[in-house]
């Protein structure tokens, strides 16, 4: 997590994260009359954008698809659920760079059945991490329940990501290296964790992911076990998600 | 679409400072989320629509109603029917109503809030602000910067996509995903162009002393007056009494 820090002392990762999020922002904003549950989503062939700058900007992406969602947002309305689309799109663009790295020393450019699978898994972690994430917040919030919501997002951000982020990286991924502005040519080379590290960190960053979507949707919809239910529908799910979201945000730190 | 709710006005709360208008913001956040009752959600919601009309900025409701009218009935719906119900007992269909209304009133609220701030506060205010509250610099420094960027891409998106149509690639025909495919040749040179741009602007920035260490100066801003006092007063007001109301 040391890098999602340090790289606010880099001036180009700084104008980086600026352009990160001002290119989410100007792709989510004229899709915005198409929404999915209004006022809260919207159909958003956009999201395909933070996993592309994740494998290319890395932390810049990160923190540039948090503000880039929050600019978007203001221009449906500033409200308290955008603290939990921050942290969402914050987490969507964290998951690929990290996952990646971790898993493989390839470009992010899936052209074998084996990169196409580890890209799925990269992809789907973080949108089940954003879906749980926002589905809690809105749900506590009372906006939509995360059983409407969370699966809503997990789609819409898969999908988009899955067909459009592949495209994108076959044609920009190359030139962007050319000219020398991958993450790890502004930052240097990330030194490689051991082996019980990474292996530590893709579990929990997975695990965490299921816990916080899957559990949440069974606390949502009520079919958990009768010790795992707690004196309100919210604090059920909070018991569930927030130690899930907690245990991914732990493994992608650990990578 | 406009690409700034920001209505250039003269109105008091125009005036009021930044910081004043960013926790009168929170403390309504926090006084819709505490409310559960239709009847005290109303009250509220009326008196964030009467500020909006004080404040000249009722156009800003009247633009966003096509968000704003959908929302409303939708959260009445969609909490009727997922009305959090005892387990096993049987559903009150009045009181999942009203619940459902009491959701909607608080989104809303949460909405009305959020534009009549956007309405009245520009985006280097909410920067300002947020830096004054502990946010680092350079966090606000993006999101003004991020902000400024977005009518630039989308003008260089017009640019590159009427540059295409004179080669003679058509954007109005074929299925809606042929047609969002046929977007690629525009977003490829915009995203090439934004990075040309951004390493540009580091350099800029550089030799400007971005980096340079020292304590930032900045242009002298107007305190908090009497009537940002008040405003915050009447704020935290409207918080402490919904902790009474039942």
């Amino acid at each position: 997590m040391h890098e999602l820090i340090l790289m606010w002392r880099n001036t180009r990762m700084v104008v980086l994260t600026a352009m990160c999020a001002s290119f989410y922002a100007a792709v989510l904003i004229p899709f915005l009359v198409v929404p999915i549950i209004p006022g809260v989503t919207h159909f958003r062939p956009a999201n395909a954008l933070p996993v592309v700058c994740s494998f290319l900007f890395g932390p810049a992406a990160v923190w540039g698809a948090a503000i880039g969602n929050l600019i978007g947002d203001f221009f449906t309305g500033l409200g308290p659920g955008d603290l939990f689309g921050f942290i969402g799109n914050f987490l969507y663009a964290l998951a690929p760079y990290r996952l990646w790295r971790a898993c493989a020393s390839s470009d992010p450019v899936p052209r074998t059945p084996t990169a196409w699978l580890l890209f799925v898994v990269v992809v789907v972690t973080g949108a089940g991490l954003c879906a749980a994430t926002v589905g809690f917040g809105l749900q506590v919030l009372g906006f939509v329940p995360f059983a409407v919501l969370a699966n809503v997002v997990i789609v819409n951000n898969s999908v988009t990501a899955l067909v459009l982020a592949p495209l994108l990286l076959a044609v920009l991924y190359p030139r962007v290296r050319r000219v020398r502005l991958l993450h790890g040519d502004i930052m240097g080379p990330h030194p490689a964790p051991s082996t019980v590290r990474l292996v530590l960190g893709v579990g929990l960053a997975i695990a965490g992911a299921l816990v916080a979507f899957v559990g949440g949707n069974c606390a949502a919809v009520g079919v958990l076990p009768p010790s795992f239910v707690a004196a309100t529908p919210d604090l059920t799910l909070a018991v569930i998600v927030l130690p899930g979201l907690a245990l991914a945000a732990a493994g992608l730190a650990l990578l | 679409m406009a690409l700034s709710l920001y209505f250039d006005r003269s109105s008091w709360l125009h005036r009021r400072h930044p910081i004043a208008k960013v926790l009168v913001l929170v403390l309504l956040f926090f006084a819709a989320f505490l409310l559960a009752d239709p009847l005290p959600l109303a009250c509220l919601f009326v008196l964030v629509f009467a500020v909006t009309a004080s404040a000249r900025a009722l156009p800003v409701l009247h633009r966003m109603r096509w968000l704003m009218i959908p929302v409303f009935f939708f959260t009445v719906i969609i909490w009727t029917l997922f009305y959090p119900a005892t387990a096993g007992a049987p559903v009150d269909r009045w009181a999942a109503l009203r619940y459902g209304l009491a959701m909607a009133l608080r989104l809303e609220t949460f909405l009305a809030t959020g534009f009549v701030f956007l309405a009245t506060t520009t985006i280097e205010e909410f920067a300002f602000a947020l830096a004054r509250l502990g946010v680092p610099y350079r966090a606000g420094f993006v999101l003004t910067l991020a902000f400024r960027l977005v009518p630039v891409f989308f003008e260089a998106a017009l640019t590159v996509r009427d540059a295409q149509r004179c080669r003679g690639l058509d954007f109005a025909s074929g299925s809606v995903a042929t047609r969002i495919a046929r977007y690629g040749p525009v977003i490829v040179p915009v995203f090439i162009g934004g990075l040309r741009r951004a390493d540009q602007m580091a350099f800029a920035l550089e030799v400007r002393g971005f980096s340079a260490g020292r304590p930032r100066t900045s242009l002298p801003r107007p305190g908090i007056d009497a009537g940002d006092l008040w405003l915050l007063a009447t704020g935290v007001a409207i918080a402490v009494a919904t902790l009474v109301v039942p």
